[in-house]
This record gives C-alpha cells, sequence and structure tokens, in this order.
C-alpha cells in the first residue's frame, strides 16, 4: 500500500533522510520510532506529498507522489506534527473547508454528512461550535485527527497523534488507531515506545535519517535480550550469588539492586534453557525468603536506547549508554 | 475545469472567512471609509466653491462632476490602497506558513496554482467590499447631478487591475517570508517603488526612461479615469498579474524543495 524506496532528502549540506526503504501492508499499522530530528517528519511530509524527496520515491497505492500527486493526495488523510487550523474558524467551518477541499464532488448535505462522523469519531462533536484557537491542545490535536480522516482514506500518515493529549484521550486516540486499522493503512510516528508496542503491528526504528531496524514489537523485544534473563528478589545478602551461579543452567548472575536484607540478582540462563524451577527451589532450600521472581524482558525503551545509541558506544565504549548498570559478581 | 473552480472557490471563499472572521476587512474598511470620506469632503467642498464663484463672479469654466470630482477621487483612492492592500495580502502566504496550516493546503488534493489563484481571489473579494465603500460616496453624487457613467465604470475598472497588479506582488512577497510584518513592509516598498519609478524617467535617458515609464503602476491609470479603456493599459496589468502570480508559484514551488 506504501512503498518509500531509497528515500533520501538533503537540506543543502545537511541530510535528514538517507536512503531510507520499507513497505507497508495493506491494513497494517506501522510505527515510526526516532528520537527528535531523526527524520520521522521528514519522511511523513515526502510520503504525503508535502515535499519531494531528493532521491528515491515514495509510491501510496500505487501512485507515484512525485508524478501523480493528486490521485496519491487523494487517498492520504496526514495529520502533521502541529495541528493544521485555522484559529478563527469554528471546528465545524473548518472541517467543512478541509470537506470542501477533499470531497468538493459531493453534495453539500454529504459532506456535512462526513463532517459529523469524523467530528464523532474523534469526540470533538461537542465543540463543534468553539473557535479552533480557543480549543485546548488535547482538542486541538483531534480536531486534526478529524480532518485526517475526514474523507476515509486508505491511507492515514499521523504524526505524533497523541502529543499533548491527557492519558485519558491517549487510551481513547490508540484504541481509534487500533480500530482503523485492517481498512486503512496506517503510519504513525511517535517517541513513545509503548505507543508502538500497544498500536502497531510493526516498527521502523530510525537514527540519525537511517533505518537502524523493522521488525514487529515482539521480535524486536525477543531479539535483542540476547539471552534470557531473570530477576530475582530474595532476603539474603550479596553472597546468595554465588549460590545461585551454582545453579545448572545459569551462566551469570549479578547484582542488580540491594536494600537493608533484600537482594534483587539479575541471573542470565544458558540459550533455551528455563532455569525458574531451579532457581525457585535454590532460594527456598536454603530458608531465604523468595520475594520476587520474574522474566527480566528489555523494555522496548532498552531495545530503542540500544540501537539508536550504538554509534555513541561504538566510539567510546565506557560511555555511560549502557541501559541498566549493573554490577557483576559472579561468573558460571 | 470543474475541479479547478471547485478548489479555487474553496480557497477564496476560506480567504474571506478569515479576512471577515476577523478585525482585518472591517478595521480595513473603516479606514478606508474615513479616508476617502476626507478626500470626498474637500473635493466637493473644492467643487462647490469653485461653481459658487463661477455663480457669482462669472468664470469661464463650466463644472464637470466626472472631471474635477470624480477623476481625483479614484486617483486618490489608488494611494489608499497603495498603503492598505500590503496589509491585506501580508498574512496571505506568511501566516499559512507561520502556524504550519500550509501543510494543510499543500497536501491536498489540489494544485499550487488552485491555491494561488484561490488566495488571489480571496483577497480580491476584500478589495471589492473596499471598493464597494467607495461605491456609496459616489452614488451619493447620482443624488445631486448627473456623472456620466462611462469614465465612471473604466476608473473602477483601472482601480480593480491596479488593486489585482497591488495583490499580486503581496502575494509574492508574502510567500518568501514566515513573517506578516517583512512582508507587509516589503509589498510596501516594492508598490512604492513601481508607483514612483517614472519620476527619474526623464534624466535616466532615452530607453532606460521609457523603460521606467512604461514600468510605472501610476502611468496606465490615468486614462482609465478620464474614459478611455486602452489595450496598451490592460494588457500592461494583466500580465503584470499574471507575471506576480506567475512568481508566487515558483516561489511556493521552490519553498517545497527546500523544506
Amino acid at each position: 500500500m506504501i512503498e518509500v524506496q531509497h528515500l533520501t532528502k538533503r537540506y543543502g549540506p545537511f541530510t535528514a533522510v538517507d536512503d531510507v526503504s520499507f513497505r507497508v501492508e495493506k491494513g497494517e499499522i506501522l510505527g515510526f520510532l526516532g528520537p527528535n530530528g531523526a527524520g520521522k517528519t521528514t519522511t511523513m511530509r515526502v510520503i504525503t506529498g508535502y515535499m519531494p524527496p531528493t532521491d528515491g520515491k515514495a509510491i501510496v497505492a500505487g501512485f507515484d507522489l512525485f508524478e501523480k500527486p493528486i490521485e496519491a493526495k487523494e487517498r492520504i488523510g496526514y495529520l502533521p506534527e502541529t495541528p493544521p487550523l485555522y484559529p478563527e474558524m469554528t471546528v465545524r467551518e473548518y472541517l467543512n473547508f478541509c470537506a470542501r477541499l477533499r470531497l468538493g464532488q459531493l453534495s453539500k448535505a454529504e459532506r456535512q454528512q462526513r463532517v459529523e462522523t469524523a467530528m464523532r469519531k474523534t469526540h470533538v462533536d461537542d465543540m463543534a461550535g468553539r473557535h479552533c484557537g480557543k480549543l485546548s491542545k488535547g482538542y486541538k490535536q483531534r480536531v486534526g485527527l478529524a480532518q485526517a480522516l475526514l474523507h476515509d482514506p486508505e491511507v492515514l500518515i499521523l504524526d505524533e497523534p497523541t502529543a499533548g493529549l491527557d492519558p485519558k484521550q491517549i487510551m481513547e486516540t490508540r484504541d481509534l488507531i487500533r480500530g482503523l486499522g485492517g481498512d486503512h493503512t496506517i503510519i504513525l510516528s511517535t517517541h513513545i515506545l509503548p505507543e508502538v508496542a500497544q498500536t502497531c503491528h510493526r516498527v521502523v526504528i530510525i537514527n540519525k535519517g537511517k533505518v537502524v531496524a523493522v521488525d514487529t514489537p515482539e521480535n524486536l523485544t525477543h531479539q535483542l535480550k540476547g539471552s534470557a534473563t531473570l530477576y530475582v528478589q530474595v532476603e539474603a545478602d550479596g553472597d546468595a550469588g554465588a549460590a545461585l551461579a551454582a545453579v545448572p543452567g545459569v551462566r551469570q548472575v549479578s547484582v542488580a539492586d540491594q536494600h537493608a536484607r533484600m537482594t534483587g540478582f539479575e541471573i542470565e540462563a544458558e540459550p533455551n534453557v528455563d532455569v525458574r524451577r531451579e532457581v525457585a527451589r535454590a532460594v527456598v532450600d536454603r530458608g531465604w525468603g523468595l520475594l520476587e521472581l520474574r522474566p527480566n524482558r528489555l523494555s522496548l525503551e532498552e531495545i530503542f536506547l540500544q540501537l539508536t545509541t550504538e554509534e555513541q558506544r561504538d566510539q567510546a565504549p565506557a560511555a555511560a549508554a549502557e541501559a541498566p548498570a549493573v554490577q557483576e559478581v559472579a561468573n558460571g | 475545469m470543474g475541479n479547478r473552480v471547485r478548489n479555487i472557490s474553496a480557497i477564496a471563499g476560506k480567504e474571506m472567512r478569515i479576512y471577515f472572521g476577523s478585525p482585518i476587512a472591517w478595521v480595513m474598511m473603516g479606514l478606508f471609509a474615513l479616508i476617502f470620506g476626507y478626500f470626498y469632503v474637500a473635493y466637493v467642498d473644492l467643487v462647490a466653491t469653485a461653481a459658487m464663484r463661477q455663480q457669482f463672479g462669472g468664470g469661464p469654466m463650466k463644472q464637470n462632476v466626472n472631471n474635477d470630482l470624480i477623476r481625483p477621487l479614484l486617483q486618490n483612492a489608488s494611494v489608499i490602497i497603495l498603503f492598505l492592500i500590503p496589509m491585506v495580502t501580508m498574512r496571505t502566504y506568511s501566516e499559512e506558513k507561520r502556524s504550519g496550516t500550509i501543510e494543510l493546503l499543500l497536501t491536498s488534493p489540489i494544485t499550487d496554482l488552485d491555491i494561488v489563484l484561490g488566495k488571489f481571489f480571496g483577497a480580491i473579494g476584500l478589495y471589492l467590499g473596499l471598493l464597494a465603500v467607495t461605491a456609496v460616496y459616489v452614488g451619493m453624487l447620482f443624488l445631486y447631478s448627473r456623472p456620466e457613467i462611462t469614465p465612471l465604470i473604466s476608473g473602477y475598472l483601472g482601480l480593480l487591475l491596479l488593486g489585482g497588479c497591488f495583490v499580486a506582488i503581496g502575494l509574492f512577497v508574502s510567500s518568501l517570508t514566515k513573517n506578516q510584518m517583512v512582508a507587509g513592509v516589503g509589498t510596501f516598498v516594492v508598490l512604492l517603488l513601481l508607483w514612483i519609478i517614472n519620476w527619474m524617467a526623464d534624466s535616466a535617458g532615452p530607453w532606460l526612461g521609457e523603460i521606467m515609464r512604461y514600468m510605472s503602476i501610476t502611468e496606465h491609470f490615468d486614462d482609465f479615469g478620464k474614459g478611455v479603456i486602452d489595450t496598451k493599459h490592460l494588457v500592461f496589468y494583466l500580465s503584470f498579474i499574471v507575471f506576480g502570480l506567475f512568481l508566487t508559484l515558483k516561489s511556493v514551488d521552490s519553498e517545497r524543495w527546500r523544506g
């Protein structure tokens, strides 16, 4: 549905996007992840036909944005980083104007029908008569979203759709986006990682204009985990580490945290070996209280940090980029 | 073609909505009414005094409403719009660029030309509102005298074309910057230069002087006030407008490339 091929965008000597390629299948929700300034917005602006690329191309629903811009744009709904609202217009006037731009072929009554539907979907109908300039950030964001949904486009490009919303609105917006997937193909950019895990089928991580990873959120979590680690908290002091390291299948034990008489250990097992039962037994047999035992997954945050800071770490191995600081106490 | 008209009218309607939904249009019309009204009273007084002197003193000149009143009034209106139109056009592109709404327009399934023309006709719509203010004053003359219609119509046509040139320049300057003030002042300076360019024509040498005289926006306005619609002037104004809009289009396009 969306095809980005070797996309490059340079602003003078500065390369904002460097040879980026990816595909989005019909009905898929793709998360576009990266730190600020990574090139997310620029890529989206090329896909929506706001600006032409320096090199490469973007094809939406079979139409090259550069060769058939009108046909492609008809099939795209776009929510830019700042919702493009006219403060002098009321919400309804604004959406009517957008409808005239996008659905000029429909009758006025039909257009108004679409406007009402879009307002209901994004929960802005109670603000229909309010001037856009007087809305709160959250409402502005949702009116922007209503504008993008107005023409029921095949492709939705959303640049940080939940920025500025309160937690309840974030949930509602995520539900709305999830509900739109399937019928619509969606690209959404964000730097909020749980958002990607919750809403997206696939993730493209971009840093400094380059794609550093493309995968499902689950696979990314698995892949980068290295070998599985466990977190165990016991009522004992740090010496207990040696005992845990002796458990068969355990490769390495380190102290993760320590308070008074409680110690948390990070246990790294041999690949594909489940050591939870053995570890639990070892703890109980020695009479220590077992306070907590859970598989320690790298969160998307840590993966993201790992991927996007890799370069710096190569240059300076001692840099503090290492996600959780772990103190090593024993080798198995 | 139907699409094009629809898109242009959508943009023009939006522009008008913003002009008339904010104080811009009303303040502008009020200011225009005030200044034009001042000129109006001054000229009516002048003509009335002359007529009275003629009645008692028996001067040789017969008073002519068209020549002595309407023509200088329209001439003055053209000076007022020189000040007002930069204020009309300064926000057209600058504000959209500053607030990010330009992204909405440029990612809509309409061409850049539709947007430029829509903005042009939107500003012309407000300008027609300004001209309507003058029509009230001029209309009052019909209550007390019998002005000729033809020079009146040609005079207004001249004003419309002149305003069209100003708007085209204003759009172009506005498309160059994100800052409304810069756009407004820039437009004013360009308009003023085009206004006075012929002042140096006599000392600029034969062919350069001729060009300077030709480029002067006012030189072409005189005949319209006299009731003469000369193709030469029509062509000048229309090509001026087309050129201004073409520059705007190119400016918007290059902005896309530069980002």
